[in-house]
């Protein structure tokens, strides 16, 4: 059983509403230009400073996505002198990042030095060993993107840290760490499957965004 | 050297059930004589036999593996013609070793390099190698927690490598370590488990003839007879520190002895109170405390050594009709006539009640000594059990009446008393199967009781109406003894759980039968001297 699209009609849904919806999407992701122009279109206030926040994100965004850790780091130290101390998680995968750019252009000599002196530390506390581990483990091998750990050599891998640094920038100046648009789609799966599962499987079909939009 | 000529009569099969091989048993006897130190003789004997221990090209390996030569080592086990995967992990474990070695020496870089280029092309044990790789950050830094810190990131001695390498390579390659050694133990073993008399820890096994023990092991002679109870006897019990037995009578008491250093048995307390026949009883663990249950009764709580009665425990409108002791000794375990089984704490409170056909009228109730499990004669036919902590209830069933039942000490067996006159061992472990019968004694019309007990409990003993203790070797199951002795039938026995000589029996003829070994001297006192109903005997009535 689908709801019935005349039900929506019912339910009005504010302009203000939408364009801070819009406005929180493009700022988390640093979306300069295009905040700019939309904040112009819609007459919508700018939270001061907002626009060289986003500059400074978006350059360590980029500069982590591309494996460049070491200068990401620079940056949001400069940024943000302790974010890095508090979140202990986050430093060891950014360090592990410019590890994985070492092993990936073969300078095994540099990587185990990196790892002896950056990342043996963290070794201390028990729950760094097992990650530590399986990146020591990608030094064995010639090609490590045929070891079990081939994983963390991969993009995914580099955009899941970049969005943990993402988060924490933001918690960090105190603006929200999700987006209200991935909240938003977040908390419609979930009720969705809430619902199904009490009134019986089958009853409402799990929350897929893509047949939504069509129907 | 030229290969000496062979012998006459240098046959390639010895012994004379035609099973041994010359070339076999020359090759472990020459094994044997290097481990033992033997250098010269071993060598000696290689040349003499014309037969060498090791294969040149194992004997290269070996001189290699001790000389640290460990690309020479991986080059030479290729040519020893094995099996490709046998290969692969000899190889694995001798470039750990160079990889271990170098580490220790602090050669990062060249460890690294033999990780990389040498042992992880092995594609073999992807966990070990990501221990090795975790290593090379010097483990000093690390908290090593599970199998980190296990398994070594030290370098083994090289000897401990060949011994290694021994247990992978065949048998037939690399001789094992102690072959000889072993199999003379296996020997040995086995004519000890064929000894239907080996009841004494002194008795040494010699090589210079098969082992025997004689019938004087066994308990045989009466060497105490204890009168002290008004009537029947039908319960005893010795305490797990086996310094202390206690009986129990149809005179509505129950007695402790005392048991003394040089194995003579006195009374120490005798426990009055009940007002019914007291048909069991069950020492607490730390044998400081004994329960007496009385027949549909209540039971009774009293301290071992001042004897005095600590607590009576009653269940309103119910008797009790069995006890036992949980591990702890925090908890009792009470068998009730409404055929429930409950478990009740030293105070008297109910923790728990498994109701419904638990146990019957007259029932055996044991707790296991790991306290999961609570075993209990739940119908005519069937023992149940019960286990506490998977709440799973097992059955053991029988196609005869059950009368009563007993549990080895290492919780694995039950021995069943039946009706029909047998006897029958349970394993209950995993599944219950029955595993072995024991027949011979008399039973009719009472409640007869067996026991393990003796050297690692290797014999079940048991009453008879015939008034005689029967006992048998437990792994054949051959009937070792008949003793006469009692002038009523026997009822229940006991085997001192700490001294392998001393079996205790009970009858209706009143009297308690201390048995020991053949051979001691025996002690006579006075008859009228004291005055404790303690008799002492040579054996005969």
């Amino acid at each position: 059983m689908d709801v019935d699209p005349r039900q929506f009609d019912q339910v009005v849904v504010n302009d203000d509403d939408l364009h801070s919806v819009v406005l929180s999407y493009l700022v988390h992701n640093c979306y300069k230009e295009t905040v700019e122009s939309f904040t112009s279109c819609t007459e919508m206030k700018r939270p001061a400073d907002c626009l060289e926040d986003m500059e400074k994100r978006k350059r360590i965004f980029r500069f982590a996505l591309e494996g460049n850790a070491l200068k990401a780091i620079e940056l949001t130290q400069e940024l943000a002198q302790d974010l890095l101390e508090k979140n202990p998680d986050l430093h060891f995968d950014l360090l592990s990042l410019h590890f994985v750019e070492l092993i990936c252009s073969r300078k095994c000599t540099e990587a185990l030095e990196f790892a002896q002196s950056k990342l043996a530390p963290f070794g201390k506390v028990q729950k760094y060993v097992a990650k530590l581990e399986d990146f020591m483990a990608l030094l064995a091998y010639e090609e490590p993107e045929k070891s079990p750990m081939f994983h963390l050599l991969s993009l995914e891998y580099r955009q899941h840290v970049t969005d943990s640094l993402n988060h924490a920038i933001l918690e960090n100046a105190n603006l929200p760490s999700y987006s209200a648009m991935e909240r938003l789609i977040q908390q419609a799966t979930v009720v969705r499957q809430c619902l199904s599962q009490e009134q019986g499987k089958d009853a409402f079909s799990s929350f897929s965004l893509k047949d939504f939009l069509k129907s | 050297m030229a290969r000496p000529l062979p012998i006459e009569g240098d046959e390639e099969i010895l012994g004379s059930k035609g099973v041994i091989r010359r070339v076999e048993l020359v090759r472990i006897i020459t094994k044997a004589l290097y481990s033992l130190g033997y250098e010269k003789s071993g060598a000696h004997l290689e040349e003499e036999s014309g037969i060498p221990l090791h294969s040149s090209v194992v004997n290269l390996l070996i001189q290699q593996v001790l000389g640290g030569q460990w690309d020479e080592g991986v080059a030479t086990l290729k040519k020893i013609g094995l099996d490709e995967n046998i290969v692969k992990s000899a190889s694995f474990l001798i470039l750990e070793q160079k990889f271990l070695e170098f580490l220790d020496q602090d050669k990062v870089m060249d460890a690294l390099k033999t990780l990389r280029t040498e042992i992880t092309p092995l594609s073999i044990n992807n966990a070990r190698v990501r221990e090795l790789s975790s290593s090379i950050l010097s483990p000093a830094k690390f908290v090593h927690v599970g199998s980190s810190s296990q398994s070594s990131t030290r370098a083994k001695s090289r000897s401990k490598l060949l011994e290694e390498l021994q247990m992978l390579l065949p048998p037939t390659v690399l001789i094992p370590d102690r072959r000889l050694e072993h199999l003379v133990e296996q020997a040995l073993i086995l004519q000890r488990d064929a000894c239907m008399f080996h009841n004494s820890e002194d008795k040494e096994m010699s090589l210079y003839k098969d082992h025997q023990c004689g019938r004087d092991q066994i308990p045989s002679r009466t060497l105490q007879v204890l009168q002290v109870h008004n009537d029947e006897v039908w319960f005893l019990q010795f305490s797990h520190n086996g310094k202390y037995l206690a009986s129990s009578s149809t005179d509505r008491t129950a007695i402790i002895w005392e048991v003394d250093p040089h194995g003579e048995l006195s009374l120490k307390h005798k426990l009055c109170g009940h007002q019914k026949p007291v048909s069991s009883v069950s020492w607490s663990p730390d044998d400081s405390q004994l329960l007496t249950c009385g027949v549909e009764e209540n039971v009774r709580r009293w301290d071992v050594s001042s004897g005095k009665c600590l607590s009576v425990y009653e269940k309103a409108g119910n008797g009790f009709v069995s006890c036992g002791w949980f591990p702890d000794g925090k908890w009792m375990c009470f068998g009730a006539n409404d055929k429930s089984i409950c478990m009740w704490d030293l105070e008297g409170k109910e923790l728990e009640c498994w109701k419904g056909q638990r146990t019957l009228r007259i029932s055996d109730l044991e707790v296991t000594s790991d306290g999961k499990q609570i075993i209990s004669i739940c119908r005519e036919t069937a023992i149940l059990l019960l286990n506490r902590e998977a709440k799973v209830e097992r059955l053991i069933e029988e196609d005869q009446t059950i009368t009563s039942f007993s549990l080895s000490q290492d919780n694995r067996y039950l021995l069943v008393n039946l009706l029909n006159e047998e006897i029958h061992l349970w394993d209950i472990q995993g599944e219950v199967k029955l595993v072995a019968k024991y027949k011979g004694h008399k039973r009719s019309r009472f409640v007869i009781r067996s026991c393990f007990g003796g050297l690692e409990q290797a014999f079940i003993a048991s009453g008879s109406e015939d008034s005689q203790v029967y006992i048998w070797h437990r792994g054949s199951g051959e009937l070792i003894e008949a003793l006469p002795g009692h002038s009523g039938a026997v009822n229940c026995v006991a085997w001192n759980p700490t001294n392998s000589h001393m079996l205790a029996s009970a009858s209706d003829d009143r009297t308690i039968r201390i048995w020991g070994l053949n051979d001691l001297k025996m002690k006579h006192k006075g008859p009228a001297t004291h005055c404790n109903g303690v008799h002492y005997c040579n054996g005969r009535t």
